[in-house]
């Protein structure tokens, strides 16, 4: 039996299973997403789940969106149409997605509609570490945040019959480590029947915002965030611990996956029974009436919260208000410390990062607890502690394992061949996926980098403004995404722009889901595979060129043509993904490449490709069968030096 | 959810090199916990950082709430490959255990005369001034006389549960073998903890 579908019990399960458990628990109808790391996994397992278990499975509608944007609006039209609809993707694709979610909350969505933003701090994959905390502020949605498995499934669920009580979008605010964390989880039991669909009562003066609607929807909104403020208020993952000897306490207001930080720093520091702790688990509306009475409560507040002062700055504003309006002033509120103490906004808290400020600020604010922290077991072992680590960081620098692109990966062979032609003479307009990693040495093929679908219109300007030749690169699930809207707009505007199309049939960076470029084999009924070649033509693209991207002379005599050429040209370089060739497809490439002769050419072909199935064996050396891909690209480069032979 | 009583607060770090079977090898150990009372919260960081470079996670067991690891946080440090064991170092408290493959991956730097490989006694001896105790075992090797090379990273498992050091010993990880790993590796996993055992038996 699925663990993911048991109807009762106990399972260990990663971060964005609990999500997918936590919606089918609430009757999800309706999913659709654009993968991204750390998100994927929840619509992958939606996906794995109706493959493996269609029987057993509760019915949902699934789908991979071409981009962000569209797959909030498909959300929107099914939640429009009554459906729990459920949308995931990683922090940045908000970004895509904001013009939907901004007047999805003015029209309300009868339905319900969960919106999942997996954020990234520290920058595990992603290009910026932004905090969307502050969408749920900016669009005036509610806002949960779960910090474990056990958390992350009953927020999903209590976020599902939030929105489908105030008929608005809810964002629900994972982080790396909270998707990618594995815990336990309890199971309650799944619906026995589908949950209805809510009625579509056709009502324009609602649904169709033209400005004297939006202006009146605009007011409703702000009606029911209020009313969200009061599920808040009740809310179970709102709670306080006060300490058991009462009095006029230290409190720490805590949000999110911070909370997980300080309960383990408050153990270390033997302080679980001396400091009264709020957490937020339902972060927005804030429940100001409760946050009130605790700043009253409490002779000083620390805000710990991961990445911006949002909390901090509300919490701040929340005690001026309230000093505003009283006469004593703010004497009979807490002092509130936050950021000052040292918490930073930069990457991820730590137990220790935690720590270390928790006992600043009681240093200033009670010296009294401050003592007792040095007399403990703790605070005996930290100055060795801290010696120990520094002592056991190696002396010399360690060989770095950088991440590499695949063995037998094509894009490498058309990032040699375009760095061979070009060398530094052309800029590298790079985009997302895996072939951002063409930016390492030796291939070095990325000078620039903006956002998704970038390549092309990054690329088209910086060849306008500079007079000089761009090449760009994007991969076949990005040129979906938001290539082809800058593909016409370099037509349209006459841009001066080589593009390469590295078209692998998958989206490979994220776990090789589903996009239009794959092969319709692959794709099986439930989709339509678009032809890019046809695509490009249509936008108007005269010089377009299509390749096997592993005939690496076939490559480099396109590439130097196109060159030749004015305007947007566009190559497409064509062979699946590596992996998803092996797993996916059962295609194993049945050469592999072996070095016969140890001569410069095998060196330089070692240094010009840096494949990571080469290697040394004393001084000779060889290639790594077990890695070997098999694309014999390397056998291409250095002929006299290398062989193929059968795996 | 009940909290266990008595079981030990303890967290553990893994670290190997993509495709090893690092995340695997915490998963089974963070299964086997759970099975036998013992809370536990594993961390684990999917995506980019995996693609052919080093592979960390961690395991927290006995009641604590994040999955994530500091340096010199970690009160065992299990290493998949040596070189991976001495650079994951700073996350081991001075006096805990070091369980290691003893079997090198060079990196690609290394073929690129970029970098050297620092040789095995080296590395042991940087471990022991950190760690109280430390257990380097062949894995590739054991892992093969297992059935199977990959079940080496369950040698280091069955080591590590015999160590006396976690709320269970090895017939739970057995137990846990047999319920979540694949009927055609359960064979060679179930020897790899025996031969694990075994090892650390013979080491002391």
């Amino acid at each position: 039996m699925e663990t993911l579908l048991a109807p009762g019990g106990q399972a260990l399960l990663l971060g964005n299973e609990a999500i997918v458990r936590g919606a089918l628990e609430a009757g999800v109808h309706f999913i659709s997403c654009y993968p991204g790391t750390p998100s994927s996994e929840v619509a992958d397992t939606f996906a794995r789940l109706k493959e493996e278990c269609a029987e057993d499975a509760p019915a949902y509608d699934l789908e991979y969106s071409v981009n962000e944007k569209v797959a909030l609006e498909l959300a929107c039209g099914a939640s429009l149409a009554g459906a729990q609809s459920l949308c995931t993707m990683k922090h940045v694709g908000l970004n895509v997605a904001a013009d939907p979610l901004f007047t999805s909350a003015y029209i309300g969505l009868p339905g319900g509609l969960v919106l999942l933003s997996a954020d990234d701090p520290g920058c595990h994959s992603s290009q910026n570490e932004q905090d969307n905390r502050a969408y749920a502020r900016f669009a005036q949605t509610p806002l949960f945040e779960p910090a474990s498995a056990e958390e992350a499934r009953l927020m999903t669920r209590a976020a599902f019959t939030l929105s489908r009580q105030l008929e608005q979008p809810v964002i629900l605010r994972s982080t790396t480590r909270v998707s990618h964390l594995r815990g336990a989880v309890k199971l309650e039991p799944l619906p026995e029947k589908p949950v209805e669909l809510a009625e579509f009562k056709r009502e324009p003066g609602r649904f169709v915002p033209v400005p004297q609607v939006a202006l009146k929807r605009h007011r409703v909104l702000a009606a029911q965030m209020g009313k969200a403020r009061t599920a808040a208020e009740e809310s179970p993952f709102n709670r306080i611990s006060w300490p058991k000897e009462g009095g006029n306490p230290l409190g720490i207001i805590a949000s999110g996956p911070a909370r997980n930080y300080l309960a383990d720093a408050l153990h270390e520091l033997g302080l679980e029974e001396q400091i009264a702790v709020f957490e937020l688990g339902q972060t927005w509306p804030l429940p100001e009436k409760k946050l009130e009475a605790f700043l009253r409560d409490c002779k000083g507040v620390l805000v710990l919260e991961e990445g911006a002062a949002l909390l901090e700055n509300d919490l701040r504003s929340l005690a001026n208000r309230l000093a505003a309006s009283e006469e004593k002033g703010s004497e009979s509120l807490a002092a509130i410390a936050g950021k000052d103490t040292g918490l930073t906004e930069f990457g991820e808290y730590s137990t220790s990062l935690v720590r270390q400020r928790l006992e600043r600020w009681l240093a200033n604010s009670a010296p009294d607890l401050a003592a007792k922290i040095s007399s403990t077991q703790f605070g005996a072992d930290r100055a060795a502690k801290g010696a120990a680590c520094a002592e056991s960081a190696p002396k010399e620098q360690l060989a770095a394992r950088p991440p590499n692109l695949c063995a037998g990966c094509a894009h490498r062979a058309v990032y040699f061949a375009a760095r061979e032609i070009f060398g530094d003479e052309a800029h590298y307009s790079s985009d997302i996926g895996c072939y951002t990693l063409g930016l390492l040495p030796p291939l070095r093929t990325a000078d620039f980098l903006v956002c998704m679908g970038s390549s092309i219109t990054a690329g088209s300007g910086f060849a306008r403004a500079s007079g000089k030749m761009v090449v760009a690169f994007i991969g076949d699930s990005t040129f979906f995404h938001s290539g082809m809207s800058g593909l016409a707009n370099a037509v349209f505007n006459r841009h001066n722009l080589l593009l390469v199309i590295l078209d692998n049939g998958t989206t490979a960076m994220t776990g090789h889901q589903p996009n239009p470029g794959m092969l319709q084999e692959s794709l099986g009924s439930d989709a339509t595979h678009l032809d890019i070649e046809a695509i490009v033509r249509a936008l108007g693209v005269r010089h377009c060129e299509k390749v096997k991207a592993l005939n690496l002379k076939k490559v480099q005599n396109t590439l130097k043509n196109l060159a030749q050429e004015q305007g947007v040209r566009v190559l497409i370089a064509e062979e699946p993904c590596v992996l998803y060739a092996r797993r996916s497809l059962g295609r194993r490439r049945q050469r592999v490449a072996s070095f016969h002769r140890q001569n410069d050419e095998a060196r330089s072909c070692l240094a010009k490709l840096a494949c990571p199935a080469f290697r040394m064996r004393g001084d000779a050396l060889e290639v790594d069968h077990s890695l070997c891909g098999g694309c014999l690209v390397c056998m291409q480069v250095a002929p006299n030096a290398i062989k193929a032979k059968n795996r | 959810m009940e909290k266990p009583a008595g079981a030990k607060r303890l967290r553990i770090f893994f670290a190997g090199v993509g495709g090893q079977g690092t995340l695997t090898a915490s998963r089974l150990l963070a299964q086997t916990a759970l099975d036998a009372g013992v809370e536990a919260v594993g961390g684990e960081v999917h995506g980019m950082a995996q693609r052919g470079g080093v592979v960390e996670s961690a395991l927290l067991l006995g009641g604590w709430r994040s999955p994530r690891l500091d340096l010199g946080e970690a009160d065992v440090l299990l290493g998949f490959e040596p070189l991976e064991t001495l650079r994951a170092l700073v996350y081991l408290r001075p006096g805990g255990a070091v369980f290691s493959s003893s079997d090198a991956l060079a990196p690609l730097a290394v073929a690129l005369g970029k970098a050297s490989y620092p040789e095995l006694g080296k590395i042991q001896s940087e471990v022991r001034k950190v760690a109280s105790q430390c257990h380097f075992f062949p894995c590739r090797e054991l892992g093969q006389k297992a059935g199977a090379v990959q079940s080496g990273n369950t040698v280091l498992l069955g080591a590590l549960c015999a160590s006396g050091l976690l709320a269970f010993g090895p017939d739970a990880l057995k137990a846990a073998i047999g319920k979540y790993l694949p009927p055609k590796i359960q064979e060679s996993n179930l020897r790899a903890v025996d031969l694990g055992v075994q090892a650390l038996a013979s080491a002391q």
